[in-house]
């Protein structure tokens, strides 16, 4: 194996496939990362066994040329010093080429790497998935669902498939939910199928899965094709294929937990109430749960208050544009709270309160695409 | 005795009861004067080991923590009586009472022990005649031996109450500390455990003085804030006032049992988990605090202890709730190997008036009954009294 190719391409890609390897690795070979040089270009593949991610850098495209290859061939190299080598490299290309035993030297203006290099036949080979039920949507949709509803994930073991975003398709509408049980944030997006009435439920891709795919999603309608198999999910990406384990276990049924009638309705301005709860949390997250008290008062006013016996105590009131229905009082996680308006684009929001002791919900005004919902907290 | 009238500062009293479930036993029962005594558990549940035992029996070499078969065997004619903790109670209520007509200011520490301010009888009063008179009156009025240390501050009245027992007084300066505190071994030391006593001695530090001659920032930087404090108190300064409020800030509340052998059966060791559970429920709701940090404690068959916890999103107080979470810890550390005893303790807890619990999306609706439940029940039961109404066990339910 011998080529040079140009830094800057090399880079971006070394460190795309870095995102699925881990050094905590159970199987040693996949503490590396495999390079495939063939006529056609190079090919890097890393893997964590949950996450592998496969990216081609092509010999040329219609502008640049990318890569000189003089002998095709295999090798596995330690990402751990492969990843900060390339990044650290002086010129403007790289030269690797490798020699008996899978010696391999890293090339680049004045600087030499020899590293050992591992056995390529020993590396796994990826699953061919099975393209029958595939979608396709543009990339900065796929990355904006995956922003507003990968936070509400939950970060604990006890249930792990709450751990994931539960992703749902029916009647060409796609949903992606995400709850930690206390918390629920939903998201629905129209998408393309090549398949008609493709219909699927229960595919549970792992939060930290959709967070390192995000990374390397990008703001641009390109389009990104979307696999689905019982165990795996595919996500391909021109010149890159991100697989990622599905959770195990039945995702629970949201749907019914969404009330449809509310007995208070408030519409107001989001970035008011942002900048309130996060004044409130001031004090509020010195306490357990990040409560914050909420109170409906007249003219179109609502109250939002956070006490701590220790610290002290914040009261702010905020006008709404509309305020419907009950008085009320309710207690709740502002944290939670303040995560969801953060992902919502709206200038307004409504909220729907159902009752003091009952989940209230929150949308934005200028779409019935995305709801999330809150448990309240009660207090002894 | 004229010493006690050049004190500066403070003038702090310990005063520790002198083995003090045995003499309350022989309050009760005189005929068990003169005669070795010890408290052991009730057979049938705490499975043998000696909690405390008189002067009598610590003579032919009866200790605490004892296994009884060992202490039997050491003094043939023990007398070996359950533990009323009622009945010990009922005493330690009246001990700190009659504190109390010394100083408004007393601090309990425990059952059997407790800090009194005594600097305003000073300098008006010889201050050892003082103590002799207290400890006169606890043993006339209550029938309880005392040792009482006197020091300008907590830690050293502390140290000062261990130097003398059965119904010592002593008092220590901080100019007698070279002679008096320093050449005790390190273990003596109030504060310093077992493992940090091990640690210390791996350093080359054997006693109080050595602890007193040691860099205070080494000894920080090796075991933390507490090295700071060990090198302060071996020098005598110990900042913490005498707080009679103290008591009432309950930190953890936790339960642990030995078990009678070792016992390598999981379900056996749950239904322990389970007792345990109930028993730290039932202290959170009499304190009304709940916690979200519940600590589990292991003794294996070699002595090796591990405590693991973990901090829970939401506050606990439920039985069942302390149980779950205990059984959880229980089948991730458990090694599988024989258990000697075992612990459940509710760390960091907090007031049940600072705490919330953010209800579950998916369950609220039952934990709102079960909320309404657990007020009917707490209503009845200041109306009508404990044995009114009750929740069924963890397991009934």
């Amino acid at each position: 194996m011998h080529f040079v190719v140009d830094r800057r391409i090399f880079v971006e890609n070394v460190q795309h496939v870095n995102k699925s390897i881990s050094s905590r690795t159970t199987i040693p070979i996949l503490a590396g990362m495999k390079i495939d040089v063939s006529s056609a270009g190079i090919t890097l593949t890393g893997s964590d066994s949950d996450i592998s991610i496969e990216t081609f850098i092509p010999k040329e495209d219609d502008e640049n040329e990318y890569i000189d290859i003089f002998q095709e061939g295999r090798i596995v190299l330690q990402a751990r010093f492969f990843v900060d080598i390339v990044r650290k490299l002086p010129g403007d290309k790289i030269e690797i080429f490798v020699q008996e035993q899978f010696a391999t030297t890293i090339r680049s203006g004045s600087a030499v790497f020899h590293l050992n290099g591992l056995d390529p036949e020993e590396y796994p080979v990826l699953p061919k998935l099975s393209e029958e039920q595939m979608f396709q949507l543009p990339q900065n949709i796929l990355k904006n669902m995956i922003h507003q509803t990968v936070f509400a994930v939950s970060t604990q073991e006890t249930r792990p498939v709450l751990t994931g975003v539960n992703f749902e398709a029916e009647d060409g509408v796609l949903t992606c939910t995400a709850t930690d049980s206390h918390r629920l944030a939903m998201r629905k997006v129209p998408f393309e199928t090549t398949s008609d009435d493709l219909i699927f439920s229960n595919i549970v891709v792992p939060g930290k899965s959709l967070n390192e795919l995000n990374k390397i999603l990008t703001d641009t309608d390109d389009p990104v094709d979307v696999v689905i198999t019982d165990t795996q999910v595919l996500f391909k990406l021109k010149n890159l294929l991100f697989y990622s384990r599905l959770l195990d276990g039945n995702y629970p049924v949201t749907k019914t937990m969404i009330p449809e009638q509310s007995k208070t309705d408030l519409e107001l301005p989001r970035k008011e109430l942002l900048a309130t709860l996060e004044r409130a949390f001031l004090l509020s997250k010195e306490i357990k749960n990040h409560v914050v008290h909420l109170r409906v008062l007249e003219n179109n006013e609502i109250e939002i208050m956070s006490v701590s016996s220790e610290i002290g105590k914040v009261k702010e009131k905020v006008t709404c544009e509309k305020v419907k229905g009950e008085e009320i009082r309710i207690s709740f996680n502002g944290k939670n709270l303040i995560d969801a308006l953060k992902v919502i684009d709206s200038d307004h929001v409504y909220i729907r309160f159902t009752g003091a002791m009952s989940p209230f919900t929150l949308q934005p005004t200028d779409t019935d695409q995305m709801l999330h919902l809150f448990s309240p907290v009660r207090t002894y | 005795m004229n010493e006690g009238r050049t004190w500066k500062g403070k003038v702090i009293f310990h005063v520790d009861m002198n083995s003090f479930y045995a003499s309350v036993e022989k309050v009760y029962n005189p005929s068990l004067k003169h005669q070795p005594v010890a408290i052991a558990g009730n057979p049938k549940e705490r499975r043998g080991i000696v909690v405390t035992a008189s002067y009598e029996a610590r003579a032919r070499g009866v200790k605490t923590t004892m296994p009884v078969w060992e202490a039997r065997e050491k003094c043939p004619d023990l007398i070996i009586l359950p533990p009323d903790f009622e009945k010990y109670r009922a005493m330690s209520r009246q001990i700190f009472e009659l504190l109390r007509s010394y100083s408004p200011l007393v601090e309990p520490v425990s059952i059997d022990e407790g800090y009194v301010d005594m600097t305003s009888y000073f300098p008006a009063q010889e201050i050892g005649q003082v103590a002799k008179g207290m400890q006169q009156k606890l043993l006339e009025q209550l029938g309880l031996p005392a040792s009482i240390g006197i020091a300008p501050n907590k830690f050293l009245a502390k140290m000062a109450s261990d130097m003398k027992k059965p119904l010592g007084i002593t008092i220590l300066r901080k100019r007698e500390l070279p002679e008096k505190l320093w050449p005790l071994p390190v273990e003596e030391m109030h504060g310093v455990g077992k493992k940090s006593a091990q640690q210390l001695r791996r350093l080359g530090i054997h006693t109080i003085g050595d602890l007193a001659t040691h860099s205070s920032t080494f000894l920080e930087l090796r075991f933390g804030k507490k090295g700071r404090l060990w090198s302060e108190r071996a020098n005598g300064m110990d900042y913490r006032k005498v707080d009679p409020e103290s008591v009432h800030e309950v930190k953890s509340v936790g339960n642990s049992t030995t078990l009678p052998y070792d016992v390598e059966d999981k379900e056996e060791l749950k239904k322990v988990l389970k007792q345990l559970s109930e028993k730290v429920a039932k202290r959170l709701k009499e304190k009304e605090v709940c916690t979200d940090n519940i600590q589990l404690t292991i003794r294996y068959n070699d002595r090796r202890t591990i405590t693991r916890s973990e901090t829970l999103p939401d506050a606990l107080m439920d039985a069942r709730d302390i149980y779950n979470q205990a059984v959880s810890l229980f089948e991730q550390y458990w090694n599988e190997k024989g258990v000697r005893l075992l612990g459940v303790t509710a760390l960091d807890v907090i007031p049940l008036s600072d705490a919330s619990k953010q209800l579950d999306l998916f369950t609220y609706e039952r934990e709102n009954k079960e909320m309404k439940i657990n007020k009917t029940i707490s209503k009845l039961v200041d109306k009508y009294g404990d044995d009114i109404i009750r929740r069924g066990t963890i397991d009934e339910r």
